[in-house]
């Protein structure tokens, strides 16, 4: 095989390496994240044994991932939301927009599983108007950009570069003190709530049995997405549902530390159905003063695959809380070019089956194999041993670069890498 | 069998080839210990750790059926290595392909600390802060960890220091799992952040690690002077100051 597939990649990844502007606004991110994570987790002692609950509780729901499905899908029909099983990104893109229609207004919480099916384009392209309402997705949004962090998509873009895009929006100069670039977002994005037609979130964990989804979030957007428009979709992947309400519970406790090192997120919504009410005459009606739908995109994508496979079924556990990123010495250089929508070691698993398989090859070469990602993860998945196997996939199927094949000849006629000659005594 | 009670020290390509200070500290240190052991010279190869690490594993288990047959047809029954890919490939990898373990591997620095008190009475002090950087593959992978410190502690006057992030959360070097080959440019930033803020909040002026591909890396990072283990304790037993 020729090496043409690796130039693309192997560009945007040495661009990244190359900007001192994205080092900055990841170097700012990683100082504060794990400053913050190290006190939450001083202050958490329970979490040891916390952590580790929540890995059996994965390890147990991934096992039984089918019959996980088929109980969320009748207990949201239970409650009268409507939910659906999407093979793939295509056929859960059909179903967004055979629910959204054409001429809408959109609001969106973050979500990088819909990001996984590139859910924005196929809704403007069907004639609706979307917003990411998440600070962070709408900075990218504005930017037409692709998100870099799974919890902190804009984690690249320093404040000053971010004052700039919000002056390009308001069409008048912005202030680059946090607070004030907060506070543009807050005042623009007001009313869209309010006027959307759908709202759109993820969701962080669901209970199987209650068919209850769980949002987690701190800034409040969340709330508004899922609770002023008429129609709520959710969408979520199959790995992220466990049994019970108290699995989700303890799901929802290890999370936060990780993610953005508090004790618990600012909001933790739970969504069981649509909104109803029984107030008059024990009658029920559904969409009282929340949505009167409730959508549940359930997706599978290729998880079902990777569940099959004994090695690389442990990504499934990762609860995204993105702490491997910040710890990890080569996501600190090339930030969001490491990976395909899912970033560092454990992203070069999702991204092969979700994404791109060309750029998670030549990405994959980037991954040092260091086991940093291990050591710091909640639920300790063995991100190394994956990349490996991973790796060795890639190279099986002809993803072997022109630099690492001349390695291997070098080895086998000359008993070393370098291709140096040495002579036997 | 013939070479019962003597060790094979492997040297590793990087050691052999590129950073020959290295297996050249590591002999003559050997040399002074009174150790009895052997190298394979030019007929050495390679362990297949850079193989398995870039996903050829093919390749990398005839070398490893190769070595283990060379190993053991010579009849030596414990192999000592410099480089912590070897250590880890030729001891929990080997026994996977092979199915059994061929033979006992140790890293040099769990060699010297055994005999650590043969040292003891030779070392000379040096009047320097260093700072021990934790190879992955020593450290994380094969949970070595305190051997290394031992012994620079045993050398009169070294303050030793530690980076914020050491052991099982030391900073990778960025040398490790072909990235050095694929990735030059990346390979040396990754060092640098080593290198660069964590190395000055230690105020150290060595940097002592155990592996020659983080030694590498760290060099090509540039601005601190790298030193293999067993090259500090040379210069310390040689007392040249």
């Amino acid at each position: 095989m020729s090496n043409e597939w690796i130039d693309p990649k192997r560009r945007e990844l040495l661009e990244w390496l190359c900007d001192p502007g994205r080092r900055l606004g990841i170097d700012r991110a990683v100082a504060a994240y794990t400053a913050a994570k190290e006190g939450a987790l001083g202050r958490l002692p329970e979490m040891e044994e916390m952590r580790k609950e929540v890995r059996k509780i994965k390890e147990g729901s991934i096992s039984r991932m089918d019959e996980l499905v088929r109980q969320t899908v009748d207990s949201i029909a239970d409650v009268k939301g409507t939910p659906y099983l999407a093979r793939d990104a295509a056929e859960a893109r059909r179903i967004f927009c055979s629910i959204v229609g054409t001429g809408k207004l959109v609001v969106k919480s973050k979500s990088l599983t819909s990001e996984e099916i590139h859910l924005n384009s196929a809704l403007e392209d069907a004639g609706n108007v979307v917003y990411e309402t998440d600070l962070g997705e709408f900075i990218i949004q504005l930017r037409k950009e692709k998100p870099t962090h799974i919890i902190n998509p804009s984690v690249h873009v320093p404040r000053e570069d971010v004052a700039r895009t919000f002056s390009k929006l308001l069409g008048r100069d912005v202030e680059s003190d946090i607070p004030s670039l907060v506070g543009v977002a807050r005042a623009f994005l007001r009313d869209k709530f309010c006027n959307a037609d759908v709202g759109i979130t993820g969701a962080n964990v669901v209970s199987a049995k209650t068919g209850t989804l769980f949002i987690i979030e701190n800034e409040g957007n969340a709330r508004f997405v899922s609770n002023a428009p008429p129609v709520h979709i959710a969408i979520t992947g199959i790995e992220k549902l466990v049994p019970t309400l108290s699995d989700a519970f303890k799901v929802v406790q290890t999370l936060p530390p990780y993610a953005s090192g508090v004790l618990i997120s600012a909001y933790v919504s739970l969504v069981t159905g649509p909104s109803k009410t029984a107030d008059i005459e024990k009658t029920i009606v559904y969409g009282a003063h929340g949505p009167k739908e409730l959508h549940v995109v359930l997706l599978d994508n290729g998880r079902t695959e990777m569940a099959k496979d004994p090695i690389l079924r442990e990504a499934l556990y990762c609860l995204r809380c993105g702490g491997c990123l910040y710890e990890c010495p080569v996501y600190r250089v090339v930030g969001g070019s490491f990976g395909d929508n899912y970033f560092g070691g454990i992203g070069l698993v999702w991204s092969a089956f979700t994404g791109d398989e060309c750029a998670v090859a030549v990405a994959i070469d980037a991954c040092t194999k260091c086991g940093r990602c291990k050591e710091v993860c909640p639920l300790e998945i063995d991100v190394p041993k994956m990349v490996e196997h991973l790796k060795s996939n890639l190279a099986s199927r002809g993803y072997v670069s022109k630099k690492h094949a001349e390695m291997s000849e070098n080895i086998m006629r000359k008993g070393n890498p370098f291709g140096i000659y040495e002579r036997r005594q | 069998m013939a070479m019962a009670g003597k060790i094979l020290y492997w040297r590793g390509c990087m050691s052999r080839l590129k950073m020959k200070g290295i297996a050249d500290s590591t002999e003559a240190l050997l040399g002074l210990l009174g150790a009895n052991y052997d190298t394979l010279g030019g007929g050495e190869g390679c362990c297949g750790s850079v193989l398995l690490r870039t996903g050829q594993q093919d390749a990398a288990r005839s070398i490893a059926i190769l070595n283990t047959e060379k190993i053991s047809s010579l009849g030596y029954s414990d192999v000592v290595t410099s480089c912590p890919g070897c250590f880890k490939t030729m001891s929990s990898e080997y026994p996977i392909i092979i199915g059994r373990a061929p033979f006992n591997v140790t890293h040099i620095s769990q060699f010297l600390y055994r005999r650590r008190a043969e040292m003891a009475g030779h070392l000379h002090p040096i009047r320097a802060r260093v700072v021990y950087h934790d190879p992955c593959h020593l450290g994380r992978h094969m949970g070595v960890y305190e051997e290394p410190r031992a012994l620079i502690r045993m050398v009169p006057d070294v303050e030793l220091v530690e980076f914020k992030y050491n052991r099982s959360k030391a900073l990778c070097c960025g040398a490790g799992g072909g990235v050095r080959s694929a990735f030059p440019e990346i390979a040396v930033e990754v060092a640098r952040m080593i290198t660069g803020a964590p190395l000055k909040a230690t105020g150290a002026s060595i940097i002592v690690t155990s592996c020659p591909f983080c030694n590498f890396n760290l060099k090509e990072a540039g601005g601190v002077d790298v030193i293999d283990l067993p090259e500090f304790l040379l210069r310390s037993w040689r007392g040249s100051e």
